[in-house]
């Protein structure tokens, strides 16, 4: 390519190439060099440019031209704007010119976000070579590995002094254990030895309470916790709560009220939870009289939800530390009592849900636990129940029914469909069981009885059944048996019959009508000629 | 699939007589509806749909059983397509799994759920195109808590009163009601009550729900002119309460017995037209072919549980006669698995309950649910306002006449952006 070579001006002599003329050879080093991956300058003894190869035009924004100054080249570069200089420019500029023929290496960001590394070395003849290498990529990844390895030496730092401490607080337990243990094999009086094993219980009680802290804390660390948010009522998690504390304050001595809130939030139900009943707890532990009270207030991001507590409050200095892990008071290092994870475990909660969490605390008076947590969408929030069925809201749910049947198979299906449809159902195999039933307290509001059980007749069960309850409970006779004459008997007896197997959309609307709308059913009516049918159609 | 153009019978259960009647015929209406409009285009694959009708008088079990065998047996119907029968219970659902035909229906009861997953292979042609009765619970006490939080009404306590009425449908209501109370910061203080229905005597159960001073009175019976009858003995002596009053308050019979006394009253539906662009449209077109006295709001119904059934048979490739449980297998299949925008929202049958589930109380995404739609009577020579859920909503709520000495709601400003003055958007 001659007109490449003579852009490039007058290249230097080459000589010794073998197997080839001079210009063929210097063609071939030439377009050796366009491809080399780096931008190549050479610069002659009188600091003109004598070669810049293609990939330096390709790769570089700066404008050159062969015979041109070094100076010009510089002072382009200086002030083209296409590059960060470690130095302001016209300094810069001035050090480049005086270190023009000198061995150095610099990286260069360049506006393309690409980083150069420029080095340059003298040649034999007075002159100078320049190379342009992109390091982007060597320059990104150091960065990467930098940060890396600084987080990890954060991290281990944090994970060290979190480990001492916690081998700090399970080797006490541990070491109450082995004394514990020690003494209680060579204790003979019954009561001390019965003091040290209720000792040794608490010990490791506190040691499993910290490994299931620790646990947490582990999982929280690890990004194992992933929130789920949904709107749902905090009256539910209230009540749960209430549950949980209610019989550790009574046996304190204290009061603990949850005002009932009616808001719909929205967050995660279940860590929210673990964030409330940390507070609680908290508050039941280190309050000797008075009482908590868990309360909201509405605050214009939110609902403020908060646990006031009478106990000994926080000194102002330790109320930031209180969220540290392992922090306890002095007081409390005494008493040895709590692990002083809870609240540590509240604030990487509450972070991880990018919830505030608040302190207002006065010593000797108390102290006051807060949350605040965004408002939800009420038509969105979530019932108790996810799945729905008849034993949730059925039109019988909770309806106490006595069932007599002496077919164990049967008694067993008719008591399952009983119960998914929610009746409180009450099974006996015959009259002495259903009896005792009775005297035991259930007080049916129907009686489902089969006709033919062994030694009684169904009728004759209900009517004993309802002379010992007093009343004429609504009651139904089940019957394997189609014969007409039989079905007349049970009509003749007051009674409403189905014939089996019962289909159970039939059996639903007996009952409902028995128990609901009475005058609906029509003992002497069709039902006989409609079960016969049914009958009929089952065979 | 033989080609043939002989019609395709597709029975159809409505109570055409008794104290239906009125939903009766509009039922059938729109089953005539869609099956001109399908058959304009073509019918079924190149078939033309015909509808056969049943009467089901009261809707007893005797009745509706009878109804499904007639079809099944004399007019070998390939489906069962209505409305709503209340009172068979399911019994209906014997003879119609027996013959493995497609059943779509709005009876609007639990117990469909619970025959339903039973036996999911018996009974996987019975599907309800609307949300079961247990949902006006929690949808209710939703509503009255987004009343209440959303500052539209200041309730005097947090008492609520339930009276029912004596059939399931009422029971399940009022349970689902109550069960859902406290977790909205209610408390139930009278009932659920259950009242021997029908009935048009009230004024006892009433005072003894005075006694209780509640914020607010739900009664779970729907028969319209018993409702008239109770709000008139409410008016009678009111109570500083919400008044809720089901399904059959919505009907012009109550309107016309009750009067000055409807104004304010509160009453909802799982299934009613929407009044949106295609809602309109399409009371246009039913009103242009039946009258403009006809109630496109209940002929919705069976309207769009045809044309969904329709596009369910065509997709699967053809509908099947009674005994062709492998055709209409793949019909069911069809059905389940597409989610069709009716004029009254969204028919997706939930995949265990072959149940239409409700928006906003079970999905939060309107374009997967069925609104459950909040009216009151605001003025009661028009039609109800539709006050609740968003975004299908069109006005909203104001203080009752009877809460006296209560500011009315502060009006929200209506923009551009918001023209119809919709709030928490």
């Amino acid at each position: 390519m001659p007109s490449a070579v003579s852009a490039r001006g007058s290249p230097p002599e080459v000589t010794d190439v073998p197997g080839s003329a001079k210009g063929e050879r210097l063609d071939e080093i030439f377009a050796g060099l366009d491809v080399a991956p780096l931008g190549i300058l050479i610069w002659s003894s009188d600091r003109r440019l004598l070669y810049a190869n293609d990939r330096f035009r390709r790769s570089c924004d700066l404008p050159v031209e062969i015979g041109m100054r070094f100076e010009a080249f510089i002072a382009t570069m200086a002030h083209s704007g296409e590059c960060v200089l470690p130095t302001e420019a016209d300094m810069w500029e001035r050090g480049q010119s005086a270190a023009f023929g000198s061995e150095s290496s610099e990286d260069y960001l360049f506006a393309t976000g690409v980083v150069l590394n420029v080095t340059q070395a003298p040649t034999a003849s007075g002159g100078m070579t320049m190379s342009f290498a992109d390091v982007t990529a060597v320059k990104s990844n150091e960065r990467a590995l930098q940060f890396a390895k600084e987080t990890a030496e954060a991290t281990d730092e944090a994970k060290s002094r979190f480990l001492r401490a916690a081998n700090h607080d399970l080797r006490q337990p541990l070491a109450s254990l082995k004394i514990l243990i020690y003494n209680c094999i060579r204790e003979e009086d019954p009561e001390h030895r019965s003091d040290m094993l209720h000792a040794m219980g608490i010990a490791t009680s506190i040691m499993e309470d910290l490994l299931g802290a620790l646990l947490q804390i582990g999982q929280l660390d690890a990004g194992r916790v992933q929130p789920r948010i949904t709107s749902f009522q905090l009256s539910q998690l209230f009540e749960r709560l209430d549950v949980q504390f209610r019989h550790q304050a009574r046996e304190k001595g204290l009061r603990l009220v949850f005002v009932p809130p009616r808001a719909t939030i929205s967050t995660d139900r279940a860590l929210l939870e673990r964030i409330l009943s940390n507070f609680v707890a908290n508050a039941v532990r280190f309050t000797g009289i008075g009482g908590i009270v868990v309360g909201c207030r509405r605050e214009a991001n939110g609902l403020r939800i908060e646990v006031a507590d009478t106990g000994r409050g926080i000194r102002p200095e330790d109320r930031e530390r209180v969220f540290d892990e392992f922090f306890r008071a002095e007081e409390q290092r005494a008493q040895k009592s709590g692990l002083g994870l809870g609240l540590n475990i509240v604030k990487r909660l509450a972070d991880l849900l990018e919830l505030p969490v608040r302190l207002r605390s006065e010593v000797g008076r108390g102290s006051i636990f807060s949350v605040t947590v965004p408002l939800g969408n009420i038509w969105h929030s979530e019932a108790n129940e996810v799945e729905i069925s008849e034993t949730v809201a059925g039109e019988f749910v909770g309806t106490p029914v006595i069932l007599v049947e002496d077919d164990d198979i049967l008694r067993q299906t008719m008591t399952q469909l009983l119960q998914r449809w929610g009746i409180d159902v009450h099974a006996a195999a015959d009259e002495a069981e259903a009896m005792r039933l009775i005297e035991s307290g259930v007080s049916p509001r129907l009686i489902v009885a089969d006709y033919n059980l062994k030694t009684r007749m169904g009728i004759d069960v209900v009517d004993r059944l309802r002379k010992a309850i007093g009343a004429e409970i609504p009651a139904m006779i089940v019957t394997a048996d189609a014969e007409p004459r039989v079905i007349e008997s049970i009509r003749n007896a007051g009674l409403p019959v189905l014939v089996k197997p019962v289909s159970p959309p039939r059996l639903r609307v007996l009952m409902h009508n028995l128990l609901f709308e009475p005058s609906l059913v029509n003992v002497a009516g069709p039902t006989a000629a409609e079960n016969r049918r049914a009958f009929r159609d089952q065979e | 699939m033989t080609k043939s153009s002989e019609p395709v019978p597709i029975g159809s259960m409505v109570p055409l007589t008794g104290p239906s009647a009125a939903d009766g015929a509009e039922f059938r209406k729109g089953m005539i509806l869609a099956a001109e409009e399908l058959n304009a285009r073509g019918g079924l694959l190149g078939r033309p749909v015909q509808p056969i009708f049943v009467d089901t008088c009261r809707q007893t079990a005797e009745e509706v059983v009878g109804a499904a065998r007639w079809l099944i047996e004399k007019h070998k119907v390939h489906a069962i397509v209505n409305g709503y029968n209340i009172g068979p219970q399911n019994s209906e659902y014997e003879p119609i799994a027996d013959a493995g035909i497609i059943y779509v229906h709005a009876n609007t009861l639990l117990q469909h759920h619970d025959t339903v997953m039973s036996d999911p292979d018996r009974y996987f042609g019975c599907f309800m195109a609307d949300p079961a009765d247990y949902w006006y619970g929690p949808g209710f006490i939703k509503f009255i808590s987004w009343l209440r939080d959303s500052g539209q009404w200041t309730p005097q306590s947090n008492r609520i009163a339930i009276i029912s009425g004596s059939k399931p449908y009422s029971i399940v209501i009022a349970n689902a009601m109550a069960n859902a109370a406290a977790d909205f910061g209610w408390q139930v203080a009278f009932g659920p009550k259950i009242v021997q229905t029908p009935t048009h005597h009230w004024r006892e159960v009433l005072d003894e729900v005075r006694s209780t001073n509640p914020a607010v009175l739900a009664n779970t019976h729907f028969y319209a002119v018993d409702l008239a009858h109770f709000q008139r003995q409410f008016m009678a002596n009111p109570m500083d309460c919400i008044v809720y009053l089901q399904y059959g308050a919505m009907h012009r019979t109550f309107n016309d017995i009750a009067q000055e006394a409807s104004v304010g009253v509160i009453v909802s539906s799982v299934i009613g037209l929407l009044r949106d662009e295609m809602g309109k449209r399409f009371e246009a077109r039913y009103n242009a072919r039946f009258g403009e006295g006809s109630t496109a709001t209940i002929g919705c119904q069976s309207y769009s549980n045809m044309h969904h059934y329709a596009v369910a048979a065509a997709m699967a490739g053809g509908s099947g006669p009674p005994g062709d449980f492998e055709q209409n297998r793949k019909v069911a299949f069809a059905l389940k698995g597409m989610i069709y925008r009716s004029v009254h929202g969204t028919i997706r049958y939930h995949p265990d309950w072959q149940a239409v589930v409700p928006y906003p109380v079970v999905t939060h995404d309107p374009s997967l649910g069925m609104p459950h739609i909040f009216y009151q009577i605001q003025d009661f020579r028009k039609s109800l306002s539709m006050i609740a859920p968003e975004p299908y909503n069109t006005e909203r709520f104001i203080y009752p006449p009877w809460m006296s000495g209560r500011a009315a709601a502060a009006k929200p400003m209506t923009t551009a952006h918001n023209p119809r003055g919709l709030i928490g958007l």
